[in-house]
Parts: C-alpha cells; sequence; structure tokens
C-alpha cells in the first residue's frame, strides 16, 4: 500500500465559431459630442471577458484609450445580432463585427478630421485620442474636438457598423463527410502535461501539477487569457477526477442533487498550474486572435488518465476516474483480467466495456474491429 | 499597439467582486407573480389525464398553462440547419424523462405556485425506459423516440454521421498492429452560478420584456418568437452579463413558458429554477461511448483509424446532432491520419436531454483520442512525446473533411510542454517544426495527404 506519482501528456485541437460556420455577429458604434464612444454588440457575457476583449478591440482600431469606451450588450432594441456566447466565438467572431465597426467609424472620424484640419485623410492618423498629420506631428486636433465639430459645426453623426458572418459550409458528400468550405473559422492548438499522486489503498487520484501550452493566435489580454486556461484546467480536472451527474451510469439511481452530492472542484483540489502562451496570429482573428475559451478543459483528462497509468499501471477509460474505479482497475489487474487480448496483430484494450459485450448480435450498433 | 495585448482591468470586474452586478434573480418589479413546474416523476410515461381545473381555482393563483397554451409547441432550436424539431416546450400525451415540465403554475408566492403545481391531477401509465445506448439497438429494446432510437436525419437520410476517407482496407492491412480501445467519458452539470432564471414583463405598448440569463440573446429571442408565433420587434430582451453558462444557458428553459404566463395573467411572471432543479432537470454534457481501432506501425506511425461514437443524447435531439458532426470533423485530433473509417450515431435515451457544454463535441474525443495515443506509445515502446511529434499536423496537411491546416500548432505547443517538464528529446525531434513535411518527413502514406512533395 503506497502512493505512486506518474506523469502523462496530451496534444489537442480545437476550432473557432460555429461548427460549418454560418453565425453571425453584429456591431454597431456611435461617437458622443466628447469623443467618447459607445459600442452596441449583442455578445453575452458569460464571465468569459467579452465586454473586455472588444473594448480592448474598439479602443486599439479607433486609437483612443480603453476607458473612453462604454460597451452595452445589454437588449436586443439597441444591440444588433450576435448568434450567441459559444463555440468559442466571442473574441474571433464578434471580436472581427466590432473591429469592423471600429475601422468604419474611424473613417467618418477622419473625414471631420479632414475638413477641420484641412489635409487628406489618408494622410492622418489617431493616435491615443488625437488625429495627427502623418509626418507633421504637431498639426493635430484631438478626437474630442473632431466629435464636438461634428455634433455642432458640420450636422454630422460619427458611427460605424461592422458584421462578420463566415459563410456556411455544407456537407457535400454525406457518404465521406466532405464539405464544401473550411468548417471552422480557426484551428486553436494546446499540449498538457500533468503529474499526479495515485494511492493505490485509498484509489484516490490526486492531481498535483498541470502545465499547459495553448497557441491563442494573439493575447488580446494576456491576463484574462491566462485565467480563461486556468480556469478551464480546473475544469477539465473536474471531468477527469471528480464529476459525474450520474454514479451508475447508465443506471439514474443516486443523481447528485446539491453541493455536496455532486462534486465540482474546490479549492482543495487545486494543482499548481503552469501556463505558457504562445501567438501563431491567425490570418483572419482580430489583431491575430484565435478563440480558445472552451479547449482549456480538453487537455487533461487524458494527460491526467495517462499520468494514473504511468503511476500504477491500470488503464482508467472511463470518467471520471473516482476512488472507485482506480481500485477496480487495480483488481482486474491483480487477477490478470486488465488486459489487452493479443489476436495476431491486434492488441484489444477494454472488451468489458465495448459495444460487442453489450448489444444483441443482430444489433446495428457494433464495432467491427477489422477493416 | 497599446491597447490590444495589455493587461487591462476587466471591464466590470470591480462591480463582479464587489457583488453589485445584478443578475436576473435580482431584477423585481410591481405585481410580479411566481412560476413553478409540474415535472414529469418518470423516466418514459404516456399521459392519460390531465386536469389543472384544480389548481387554477386555488387562493394567488393567476395562470396554468400546458402545451395547449402554447401556439407552436414543438420547435426545433437548429431547424436552420436542417436539423427538424422533436421536443415540445411542454409535454403533449407522453414525457421523455424525469424532471420534464408538463405545466406550469404563475402564483403571488412561489409557495403558492408550488401548491397548485402539486395539485394538478395526471395519471400516467409508465413505460419502461432505454438508458443503455449500447442496447439501443437490440430487438427487444423500447422504441421511445418518434424517429427510433436514433437520430436518422443526417444528410442524404443517413441515420449516422459517417466520416470516409483514404483506403482503411489497405491501411489495417499494412499495419504491423491494431491497437484498439474503449472510452466513455461521464454527463456532467453545468454548474452556473445563478440557476435559469427568467423575469417577463407585459409592457403597456403589448410587448414582452424579457429579463433572460441566456448566452445568446439573438438566439433566445428567436426561440420565443417561434413558439409564440410573433415578430421580433414585440420581444426585448435584457440580459448581457449573467452568473455562468457553459454551454447550457443556450437552452432557453425558462423564457418561453414565463412569457406564456405572462400574457395569460397579464402580470410580470418570474421563474427561477432551485439549485435542485438545475441539477436533476437542466440539459448535461453528453456521456459519450467511443470505440477506436488505430492501424499503426511499428515505428510509430499511424495508416489509419476506425471509429465508432455512440452519443447519449437523451430524451430528444437539441444540440445533439450538431455536437456529434462536430465531433466527427476533429477524431483524428491534432494529429495526420490519411485513412478513415468514423461512424457515430445521436442515441436518443430516457435521461434529461443534453446539450452544448464547454468543448461541445470534441471534448470528448480530445479524451479518447490522448488517451489512445498514449496507449499506443506504450503498447509500441516508444516515447509519447515522439509519437505525437512524429504525427503531428503540419502546415498543408488535411483534416477528416479534407481541408487543408493553414496553421496548426501542434508541433510548437508540443515541443514547449517537453521543455516545460524537462522532456529530453532526440535532435531530430527537437527540431521540426510546424512547416510542411518535405524529405525524410514525408513518409510514403502520407503522399496523397500532401500532394507531390515536389511541390514543397
Amino acid at each position: 500500500m503506497a502512493k505512486h506519482r506518474g506523469r502523462g501528456i496530451s496534444a489537442i485541437e480545437y476550432p473557432t465559431g460555429m461548427n460549418q460556420n454560418g453565425d453571425p455577429s453584429q456591431a454597431w458604434i456611435k461617437i458622443k459630442p466628447d469623443g467618447r464612444v459607445d459600442v452596441f454588440s449583442g455578445t453575452s457575457d458569460i464571465g468569459n471577458g467579452s465586454k473586455t476583449i472588444q473594448s480592448q478591440i474598439v479602443a486599439e482600431t479607433l486609437g483612443v484609450p480603453y476607458d473612453w469606451i462604454t460597451y452595452d450588450n445589454s437588449n436586443t432594441d439597441s444591440s444588433p445580432v450576435c448568434t450567441g456566447t459559444f463555440a468559442s466565438r466571442a473574441t474571433f467572431v464578434a471580436g472581427n463585427a466590432v473591429l469592423k465597426a471600429a475601422r468604419d467609424a474611424r473613417e467618418k472620424l477622419l473625414e471631420i478630421a479632414s475638413k477641420e484640419l484641412e489635409i487628406s485623410p489618408d494622410d492622418l492618423d489617431v493616435v491615443e485620442g488625437e488625429v495627427v498629420a502623418r509626418g507633421a506631428p504637431q498639426t493635430k486636433i484631438s478626437v474630442p474636438e473632431v466629435a464636438a465639430a461634428a455634433t455642432w459645426t458640420h450636422g454630422v453623426l460619427i458611427t460605424g457598423t461592422g458584421a462578420q458572418l463566415n459563410p456556411y459550409a455544407a456537407i457535400v458528400e454525406p457518404e465521406t463527410g466532405k464539405v464544401d468550405l473550411p468548417p471552422h473559422a480557426a484551428i486553436s492548438y494546446a499540449s498538457c502535461a500533468a503529474e499526479v499522486e495515485v494511492d493505490d489503498e485509498t484509489g484516490e487520484v490526486r492531481v498535483e501539477r498541470l502545465w499547459q501550452c495553448f497557441d491563442v493566435g494573439r493575447a488580446i489580454n494576456p491576463t484574462l487569457v491566462e485565467g480563461q486556461i486556468e480556469g478551464g484546467a480546473v475544469m477539465g480536472l473536474g471531468l477527469a477526477v471528480l464529476e459525474e451527474c450520474y454514479p451508475y451510469y447508465p443506471g439514474v439511481e443516486h443523481r447528485g442533487s446539491e453541493f455536496g452530492s455532486y462534486l465540482p472542484p474546490g479549492i482543495e483540489n487545486l494543482p499548481q498550474i503552469d501556463t505558457i502562451v504562445i501567438e501563431n496570429p491567425s490570418a483572419d482573428g482580430p489583431y491575430g486572435a484565435k478563440g480558445i475559451s472552451e479547449m482549456a478543459n480538453n487537455p487533461q483528462p487524458p494527460a491526467i488518465a495517462a499520468a494514473v497509468f504511468d503511476a500504477v499501471g491500470v488503464w482508467v477509460t472511463e470518467l471520471p476516474i473516482t476512488p472507485e474505479r482506480v481500485l477496480r482497475a487495480l483488481e482486474r489487474k491483480e487477477r490478470g483480467e486488465a488486459g489487452p487480448r493479443r489476436d495476431g496483430k491486434h492488441v484489444v484494450f477494454d472488451e468489458h466495456l465495448s459495444v460487442n459485450s453489450f448489444a444483441h448480435a443482430s444489433s446495428p450498433l457494433r464495432f467491427a474491429l477489422g477493416a | 499597439m497599446k491597447v490590444v495585448g495589455a493587461r487591462l482591468p476587466r471591464y466590470d470586474g470591480v462591480a463582479h467582486v464587489t457583488g453589485r452586478t445584478q443578475f436576473v434573480d435580482d431584477v423585481r418589479v410591481y405585481g410580479m407573480l411566481w412560476a413553478k413546474a409540474l415535472r414529469s416523476p418518470h423516466h418514459s410515461a404516456l399521459i392519460r389525464k390531465l386536469d389543472t381545473s384544480k389548481a387554477e381555482q386555488m387562493t394567488g393563483v393567476h395562470a396554468v398553462v400546458t402545451s395547449r397554451d402554447v401556439p407552436k409547441n414543438v420547435y426545433g432550436h437548429l431547424e436552420a440547419l436542417g436539423i427538424p424539431a422533436d421536443e415540445p416546450l411542454l409535454a403533449d400525451g407522453d414525457v421523455g424523462y424525469k424532471g420534464q415540465p408538463i405545466a406550469l403554475v404563475a402564483a403571488e408566492s412561489e409557495e403558492a405556485a408550488a401548491a397548485a403545481a402539486e395539485a394538478i391531477e395526471v395519471e400516467y401509465e409508465e413505460r419502461e425506459p432505454l438508458l443503455d445506448i449500447r442496447k439501443a439497438g437490440d430487438p427487444d429494446a423500447p422504441k421511445i423516440h418518434q424517429w427510433g432510437n436514433w437520430y436518422p436525419h443526417f444528410e442524404a437520410g443517413l441515420d449516422r454521421r459517417q466520416i470516409r476517407k483514404g483506403d482503411i482496407e489497405r491501411a489495417f492491412a499494412d499495419a504491423d498492429r491494431i491497437v484498439s480501445g474503449v472510452y466513455r467519458p461521464a454527463a456532467i452539470e453545468h454548474v452556473p452560478m445563478e440557476p435559469q432564471t427568467a423575469l417577463v414583463v407585459p409592457e403597456a405598448s403589448g410587448r414582452l420584456t424579457i429579463y433572460s440569463c441566456t448566452q445568446a440573446l439573438y438566439f433566445s429571442m428567436g426561440v420565443v418568437a417561434a413558439h409564440l408565433q410573433w415578430p421580433l420587434n414585440k420581444l426585448k430582451f435584457v440580459g448581457g452579463t449573467v452568473g455562468g453558462g457553459f454551454g447550457g444557458k443556450v437552452d432557453t428553459a425558462t423564457e418561453t413558458v414565463s412569457a406564456l404566463l405572462a400574457l395569460k395573467s397579464g402580470r410580470p411572471v418570474k421563474w427561477r429554477w432551485t439549485r435542485e432543479e438545475e441539477f436533476l432537470c437542466s440539459s448535461t454534457r453528453a456521456p459519450w461511448h467511443m470505440e477506436i481501432a488505430d492501424a499503426v506501425t511499428s515505428d510509430g506511425w499511424i495508416l489509419g483509424r476506425k471509429m465508432l461514437t455512440l452519443h447519449d443524447a437523451g430524451a430528444y435531439a437539441r444540440f445533439s446532432p450538431y455536437g456529434l458532426t462536430k465531433h466527427s470533423f476533429h477524431h483524428t485530433g491534432a494529429y495526420t491520419i490519411p485513412n478513415l473509417h468514423f461512424d457515430g450515431y445521436v442515441i436518443f435515451t430516457n435521461r434529461v436531454p443534453t446539450t452544448a457544454m464547454r468543448g461541445f463535441g470534441v471534448t470528448s474525443v480530445s479524451f479518447a483520442t490522448e488517451l489512445h495515443m498514449t496507449r499506443i506509445a506504450h503498447e509500441l515502446g516508444l516515447d509519447p512525446f515522439e509519437v505525437r511529434l512524429r504525427n503531428a499536423n503540419r502546415i498543408g496537411d488535411t483534416s477528416p473533411n479534407g481541408v487543408v491546416y493553414t496553421d496548426p500548432s501542434t508541433v510548437p505547443t508540443i515541443l514547449a510542454i517537453a521543455d516545460a517538464i524537462g522532456h529530453e528529446l532526440a535532435a531530430d525531434y527537437r527540431a521540426m517544426t510546424r512547416d510542411p513535411r518535405q524529405g525524410e518527413l514525408l513518409p510514403e502514406h502520407l503522399l496523397a495527404q500532401v500532394g507531390n512533395p515536389e511541390d514543397h
């Protein structure tokens, strides 16, 4: 009876935007008489930080300070369509919509500035809240002055609109799954290593460390993306060793109906987490960004399960890896039933779980191991 | 660039951590009624009788709604994507899972609403439930869904999602070993901070203002409009910041029924689920059953993959066909496997319908394929890093659907993790990049994948 350490790894990928695309997001912007900026977007912020990210994209694109931005996603009367905050799309798809709206508003801002400065808009730039002549930085007018001139002198409302829609990719060959267009907006990548300690007496798996590397394309806000990666790791840990709605799946008995009988990760479960962010910019994401929000809970379960094997020599392929599952796997190993079965070049693991051990011989739901 | 890339404070962070962010349940309006549901106590049953008359007469009760009050009771969230409708907003004639809503009551207090919901008279005829997806195709399996026990409406009338690529027979014939395994991640709850909640206010203008915890304002507005058969301009959704979602708040669980109660009573109505309802009656992440057989060479190339996936959808389709399709598109993970044979089924069972959750469709396949990868490495006596790097997808390789990868980062992320944990790699692996394969790195079995090596 002892505690054993083990390590395992994983490498994963995940798409940005709805599978097969076809999911629009739209935004519009207006500039107040003092140059402050109102952004209207339909993106719900469910804690993912999209208000912050989209405000940063607008501030960067317009050339004004972050704290000049008011972001309104409060209702459908004032905000245009956003398909939703899912499919890792709020930074990439909805972010592209506000980016385009900001470019549009910037163009209109420069038209007014051009009249005020009597310089072609092509020769103007916006830097930290000021419209500056390229090559002659002393010639400038502040964005608040331009906005005031638009309102009181020119009788113009400075606005911008933007929409992002990657066209729907149809499955043109149902037999093979072939699509007529790329079925995603971008793909993000991650790798993970896990270190666990397994108690072979109690079956308990404790995740001690996680190392994670995510290619985020471009970190619009490094603090937020690190938070998303670390938060995702905790959710992945829950998937790997703690959470299940049906403890006797496929049975439905003893469902947890409250905290305490259902176990999401708590602070006592947290491992040391090392996060590495790398940036291979996406060709068409806003400032090169990709979406990594969902995939943040994907790499941990397989790395943890591999680490459990490394520690105690059993493959637990049903999640979560509860103490009961670990102990039963150790018992099977002791009895010499852990497998795999070898038959010619076939190496067959997990026969006790296979559909072939459960389904009637006439069922179409069977797995033919050979070709 | 100064703003993009900066560690700026979260836009609404101070409000969150000082408790000032308004949840939907924080919104109270004058004259507001409370809703409670009558839910199915059975996994599967016919409804022989449904009588709400006693409940309607009870003190403090202002409205009771059943399926008869819904202008369009059966509406499919993804009808626009060709996924037809099967789920009633309120049960009509039978129930397919324990916790399925049958009728809703609006009353002056939650207690009064709960008492009235209990006073609704229902007679059930219980049926044998189907719970194990592995037995859904057995001759004696209960027939539990109007379409059969699995979803039959993929393109061209297929009853499964298929991927076929290359020559799987040849890959299996050429393999030194065929390694197979079974992977079963569990259903889990989303556990959002705020349970499903809506407040619907009938306005003097005839419009409805809907305070919603949805994670998709326009999507949910479209769902309500479809059930009510109303134009969008009669609805105003108010939301924007909610207490977590993780996929479960795409379900539009409370808004439509609360709207029907508000219309029937002429009063604002709030329906907030208890934590117990959130755990037991809200949709979950799906349980998946995945079987993989990989044709591999002794030196660690994956020549082909055969895979069967059974996706436990619960009682109705919801987003499951979408999730399974996404799953199939990613069943090679971060690698290039030239020969593929994938079959996936969306199986109906008498449990709470499953829905989107963080990583929808792919969390499952990442678990299966990555643990399988480690098993292959162990079986062949190879370094699990090196097997991954060898098969890692590269610029110019193609996906299961035949789409060219333009910016895969599998190689750089694996190398970064090897560095982080101090794992030694042989020099040729350490020197690998994500650039197109060429020369010795372009094995014979991948020639058709990446075109003529002369082009690179």
